[in-house]
């Protein structure tokens, strides 16, 4: 008998209950159920009309050689548009330049937020809280803001990297702001300064770790380094799951939890990028429906072996909380 | 030799000495991360700085980085420049450039004028100007004449008030879905909800659009941007799941024998208990509508009075490509989010903190 049950039927709980005990169907929803459902329908109707309709409307286009230009000789094409896509360079050079930015930038803010909510939750930081808003305060500037601000900083002639940073020291500076060095620069520097609500996931991690565990390990003979890496990650490591589903979300272009991606791109994905070239300046709309959903696969499989590979490595404390 | 009695206060054992040592390790680490947050946020001084500059400091090498200028002197009804002259002598005089010419040119000095005329060899060119601090609110002048800063505002304020309502009532009801009805299909709803914060967003914008723009005509107005957040966000129902299952069912079932229905439940007894997680979520919103460009730069490019404060700024690129300008509209974007935060931070920053561990 649960309580839930006792809890939608308010008046006479026990006639309520036996009533709809006695419903020989069994394919006949619950009253509870079905409250529940009109509770979460408005998401439900948002999933079908904004997701999933959407996505097989989108893969319906991909079929076809659809231009914005010139719909009425739109015609179905079969997989043309998935051949030409196999034989597009340009899609294998940004897939990698895709995968080449996730594997440097998420282990870049993971390390980053750990070490920074480490030493934030230390109590031996005078203003604490302080201190913590104002290393927040950047992931809530907005991206067009942060645009600005950093291409005027790096700018060659008048930005201050040159004239405060790497001059003074005898650095030669940046003399071009498209060089694949300034752009691997600022890809990394975009990230760092996004890593707020990381660095939040990881202080509210290590805060709530019970000392004990520590202190056993400590009067065992445990240095702090023995300690960090065999009890404080594994204990965190719910946490750094959630911060790499985070950061993995806005390398494939989407936005969650104040992420803005990167903001000299729109999104941290040059795929994205190469998707939103298609689609804007060569209104190529079958062609971007295929590439879209090229991508979608890609991302369902590094998704689902992610949270498949979780069971291995993160470590949930109780499994029914 | 040092007698062991001296080297008494390096003993770790000494109560004093530890406290001192304890001290000496707790100022250094403050230090350490004073400075870091320095770093951290130096690119926002630049951002600050630069608003306030005219224009011509800005292709001065010799310039300070503060907003400042070359310090002038009137003489004989015209501005002269000011600058750091090395003397014969070995001083360094600061004078102002009456006459210049290519080998030799002739001061005057600003505190003695009734010397007359000083005569100095040398290329002034190569001479060093002496900076006043002087900060100027050009850039934010010309700004508000080149954009309508109030009316952008205005409507960004009118479109996160709307979808506010709109994604929080929606959102908050169906996370009470989620964390106190048994749904059928058990957790699979809950799973498709966790699915749809992963999917690309743009294997769905090219079918949303044209449905949005070519079958109901909503281009150019708000329709397409809030809309869909009456239908809840996934994020939201995620944060606010977490922190209603958080709450011991005991209240919910006392207010069920009184008689409540469970909307009332909802508004009577969670409710007050979560409006942290409900501030943090409304906030979070907030800060995402102010940043919002994506959606605008599709629906509202051809209606421009309807164009939000991010989306206004961003076009600002192609009208003043100048860095004080620029970053006059930077600062201008970033100021209400920033004060927002500033005094939300008791509950925001508190209330993440929480709703991060509950993972």
């Amino acid at each position: 008998m649960s309580a839930l049950r006792a809890l939608t039927t308010p008046h006479t709980p026990v006639l309520r209950d036996m009533r709809y005990s006695m419903t020989k169907n069994k394919y006949r929803l619950r009253y509870d159920q079905r409250f529940g459902l009109l509770l979460i329908s408005p998401w439900i109707i948002g999933l079908l009309l904004f997701k999933l309709l959407p996505i097989l409307a989108s893969l319906g286009i991909s079929f076809t050689n659809f231009q914005l230009l010139t719909p009425e000789q739109t015609r179905f094409t079969g997989f043309e548009n998935y051949i030409r896509l196999l034989h597009d360079e340009a899609v294998g050079y940004v897939l990698f330049e895709t995968v080449a930015v996730g594997i440097s930038t998420i282990p870049l803010q993971l390390v980053a937020s750990i070490l920074l909510a480490s030493m934030l939750g230390n109590p031996r930081l005078k203003f604490g809280n302080t201190m913590r808003t104002l290393f927040f305060l950047p992931s809530i500037v907005p991206g067009v803001a942060v645009f600005f601000m950093w291409i005027g900083f790096v700018d060659p002639s008048t930005g201050w990297l040159n004239k405060i940073i790497l001059h003074p020291l005898g650095l030669t500076g940046f003399n071009d702001l498209y060089s694949g060095a300034a752009v691997a620069f600022l890809f990394g520097i975009s990230s760092l300064w996004s890593i707020g609500p990381g660095m939040l996931i990881m202080l509210g991690a290590l805060q709530g770790l019970p000392p004990e565990i520590q202190e056993a390990a400590r009067v065992d003979g445990a240095g702090p380094l023995v300690r960090f890496f065999y009890i404080t990650l594994p204990l965190i490591s719910p946490a750094i799951f959630f911060a790499i589903v985070i950061n993995l979300i806005a390398v494939f272009g989407g936005v969650i939890l104040l992420d803005r991606g990167n903001v000299f791109s729109g999104s941290f994905s040059p795929y994205d990028g190469y998707v939103s070239y298609i689609l804007f300046d060569k209104m190529d709309l079958g062609y971007a429906a295929s590439l879209a959903w090229f991508f979608f696969i890609i991302v369902m499989v590094v998704v689902v072996a992610l949270f498949s590979s979780a069971r291995r490595w993160v470590y949930y404390p109780d499994k029914d909380a | 030799m040092t007698s062991p009695s001296r080297r008494k206060w390096l003993e770790p054992h000494n109560y004093l000495s530890l406290r001192l040592w304890e001290a000496i390790g707790a100022g250094l680490f403050n230090l350490f991360i004073f400075f870091m947050l320095f770093a951290y946020l130096f690119p926002l001084l630049y951002m600050v700085a630069t608003a306030f500059m005219e224009g011509p400091q800005l292709g001065d090498r010799n310039a300070p980085a503060y907003p400042s200028r070359q310090v002038r002197y009137e003489y004989q009804g015209k501005e002269r420049l000011v600058y750091n002259v090395p003397m014969p002598g070995g001083e360094t005089r600061q004078l102002a450039l009456v006459i210049p010419k290519q080998t030799s040119s002739q001061f005057i000095d600003p505190q003695h004028p009734d010397e007359g005329l000083i005569q100095w060899d040398g290329s002034w060119r190569k001479l060093k100007g002496v900076y006043e601090f002087h900060p100027t609110l050009d850039n934010f002048k010309n700004l508000f004449e080149a954009l309508p800063i109030p009316q952008m505002v205005r409507n960004t304020f009118v479109m996160t008030i709307i979808s506010e309502i709109g994604v929080l009532l929606s959102s908050i009801v169906v996370a009470y879905g989620f964390s106190r009805f048994p749904l059928p299909g058990g957790n699979l709803f809950f799973y498709a909800l966790i699915a749809t914060i992963l999917i690309p967003e743009k294997v769905t914008l090219i079918p949303t659009y044209f449905f949005f723009a070519r079958v109901l005509n909503w281009d150019g107005s708000w329709l397409p941007i809030l809309v869909p957040f009456f239908f809840g966000n996934a994020v939201y129902i995620f944060l606010l799941r977490q922190n209603f299952k958080s709450i011991p069912k005991d209240m919910d079932e006392a207010a069920m024998l009184d008689g409540a229905g469970p909307l009332r439940i909802l508004f009577q007894v969670i409710l007050p208990q979560s409006w942290p997680t409900v501030i943090t979520v409304s906030l979070l919103h907030f800060f995402y509508m102010w940043n919002e460009t994506r959606q605008a730069a599709l629906y509202l490019s051809v209606s421009r009075d309807l164009s939000p404060i991010s989306f206004g700024v961003q076009s600002f690129q192609s009208l003043a490509p100048i860095q004080n300008q620029l970053q006059a509209g930077a600062l201008i974007l970033m100021i209400v989010p920033v004060i927002v935060l500033i005094i939300s931070q008791r509950y925001f920053m508190r209330d993440m903190v929480v709703t991060g561990m509950e993972k």
